[in-house]
């Protein structure tokens, strides 16, 4: 092929791309089922670990002016991308019991295209997602010391984190076709959730979830948005955060990749 | 491939599909159609039609053997082949989250198109099904037939050279039967190839040039409708007279015309050793004396055709399953 041929087949594949995370967005929010957990959840739980108490001050590194909900907000990003991306591989393993896929696998387009698209949906839904729970955090008093540079980040960090979770979740949905079994993954969340130090800092984990905590990627991603968000180094590293979450992007891409072949191979 | 294969819409050679299990869904097909034909490939449930159709657009592996589409391999050049066909699956392909006009902008986006020329297309065709008024519904509260009017729109996006419909009008009421009828000949009118799976031999009748009869995964006949109807039999004339006691009579009379035999409620039935008997009948009837009352024509159906070749009938009890290979 030649190399015009080439640009040409990439941006008509960029365009399909473009075309299939426009599809599965619009379809995801308009799955109250998937809305529920993806956007209530974490705000619910935000509320509940926010109103009961006023620890902030006592949170190494954490600036003393700002409240609470400041501090957890970091985790609810996480949370939100988690649940964000899990929801992107529900919605596959429905498209292929469905038979929605069929009609993808029978277009002319790279199968690549086919997973990049549901992930890129998912990056987007992590960004929409990000910006209301740091708003609302807003109205409740948290304050975001490191700017619009540093929520800019924050947002940045939960997003691609949301894209890694839909990789991984695009993965099994493809290698499984089973809507009932992702359905059940909820649960998986928490506990990636729970074993990185969402809602506490790392000092305050029990010594055996602080060894796990090490090789979470989450952990670095949490923490990397509480260092943006309120520009302390003693919170976290935003660097750690961006390389964590676009290393778990870039894995569970290829696994998801990996998947598609796999599919294509059995059928 | 040789060029000669170039000349066919669809080339199968002794195709095999054998599921997990070893379930031999597809046990050896043969066939060949040609450019701007309508092939009706008819066969009970589970005869193998949508393994056969899923192969031929590449969302199956076949187990062995080989089949082109358009002259493309459907497994090692599966992306020119997807190009060039269009697809209704037996179970409508739709996500009921989105509109119908949605649906049709992300096809065409998936053939290539531009956002502008997807809509445009889309419009189109949406107009061509009649659903302008339904576009912006939500797919999922969408009517069967509506599903299915959808559905073949959804093939149409890329002018494909091959059609392939599965199971097109199952559960259609008789209108919107008739309706896509008139849809599958006009396409076909403007050139467009069709592979239709159907369990209705009256469709294939009505629509298909050559019908493909499959059962258990093997093709047990195939030939125009008039190829196969030939096969079961001549066509015989049923003759009701006005007064039944002349019944005998005119058994005796019609005796030369050909094998003439009573028939309850005092007619008579007449199987012609020629087509063009009608006539005849009629006046040696006439000049007896004999007032006829009716006449009418049976020729045999493809049902008839189905029992013959298959030994059981298309629309009873379900064939037994398919035998497994050891
Ligand atoms: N994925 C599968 N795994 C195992 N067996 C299958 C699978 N799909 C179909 N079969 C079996 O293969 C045989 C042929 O099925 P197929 O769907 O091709 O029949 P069909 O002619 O389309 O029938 P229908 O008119 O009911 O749609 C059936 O016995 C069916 O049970
Ligand atoms: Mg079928």
């Amino acid at each position: 092929m030649s190399a015009t041929a080439l640009d040409r087949d990439a941006a008509v594949q960029a365009r399909v791309v473009a075309a299939l995370a426009a599809r599965a967005l619009r379809s995801q929010l308009r799955r109250a089922q998937f809305l529920l957990p993806a956007f209530l959840l974490p705000l619910l739980l935000l509320a509940v670990i926010a109103s009961g108490t006023s620890a902030a001050r006592h949170l190494p590194g954490f600036p003393s002016t700002g409240a609470y909900v400041g501090f957890v907000v970091g985790g609810t990003l996480v949370q939100g991308a988690l649940l964000a991306g899990l929801t992107a591989g529900i919605a596959l393993a429905a498209d292929i019991e469905g038979g929605f896929f069929d009609r993808l696998l029978t277009a002319p387009v790279q199968r690549v295209s086919i997973v990049l698209g549901r992930i890129s949906a998912s990056i987007a839904l992590g960004v929409a997602q990000a910006s209301l729970f740091l708003a609302v955090a807003f109205i409740f008093g948290a304050r975001y010391q490191g700017g619009v540079a540093g929520v800019a980040i924050a947002i940045c960090i939960a997003a691609i984190a949301a894209g890694g979770m839909a990789g991984l979740a695009s993965a099994i949905a493809l290698r499984t076709g089973s809507l009932s079994l992702l359905q059940n993954l909820f649960p998986i969340v928490f506990v990636f959730l729970f074993t990185a130090p969402a809602f506490f800092p790392r000092a305050l984990l029990g010594p055996t979830l602080r060894h796990i905590a090490v090789f979470n990627p989450l952990t670095y991603v949490v923490e990397g948005i509480r260092g943006a968000l309120h520009a302390s180094a003693a919170l976290g590293d935003p660097w750690k955060g961006l390389v964590a979450a676009t290393g778990l992007l870039l894995v569970t891409t290829v696994l998801s990749v990996l998947a598609m072949r796999g599919r294509l191979r059995a059928l | 491939m040789s060029a000669a294969d170039d000349q066919r819409a669809i080339l199968v050679e002794d195709l095999v599909r054998t599921y997990p299990g070893g379930l031999r869904a597809v046990d050896g097909v043969n066939l060949e159609v040609a450019p701007g034909e309508i092939y009706g490939f008819l066969g009970p449930n589970g005869a193998g039609k949508s393994t056969t159709v899923r192969i031929l657009t590449t969302l199956l592996r076949p187990t062995s053997g080989r089949a082109w589409v358009a002259g493309h391999d459907v497994v090692a050049e599966a992306g020119a082949a997807r190009r060039v066909i269009g697809v209704a699956l037996q179970e409508a392909a739709l996500d009921p989250l989105m509109t119908g006009r949605e649906l049709l902008r992300l096809q065409g986006a998936l053939h290539g198109l531009r956002r502008a020329q997807a809509s445009e297309r889309g419009d189109d065709l949406l107009e061509r099904v009649e659903l302008v008024d339904a576009a912006d519904r939500r797919v999922g509260t969408y009517s069967g037939g509506m599903r299915r009017r959808l559905d073949l729109a959804l093939a149409l996006v890329q002018r494909p050279r091959v059609l392939f419909l599965d199971e097109p009008t199952t559960g259609l009421d008789p209108a919107s039967r008739a309706a896509l009828w008139r849809e599958v000949r006009a396409l076909n009118a403007d050139g467009t190839t069709v592979f239709l799976t159907t369990q209705y031999l009256e469709e294939a009748e009505q629509l298909a040039e050559r019908v493909g009869i499959i059962d258990r995964g093997r093709i047990v006949a195939e030939g125009t409708p008039d190829e196969l109807k030939a096969r079961v039999g001549e066509p015989a004339l049923h003759v009701d007279l006005v007064d039944p006691a002349e019944a005998e009579r005119a058994r005796e009379l019609l005796a030369a015309h050909g094998e003439c035999s009573h028939r309850r409620g005092g007619g008579l039935i007449v199987r012609m050793s020629g087509a063009r008997a009608i006539a005849p009948v009629v006046r040696t009837l006439d000049e007896a004396g004999i007032e006829v009352d009716t006449v009418e024509v049976e020729t045999p159906t493809l049902d008839d055709v189905f029992l013959a070749v298959t030994g059981h009938a298309a629309t009873d009890d379900p064939a037994p399953e398919p035998s497994l290979s050891a």
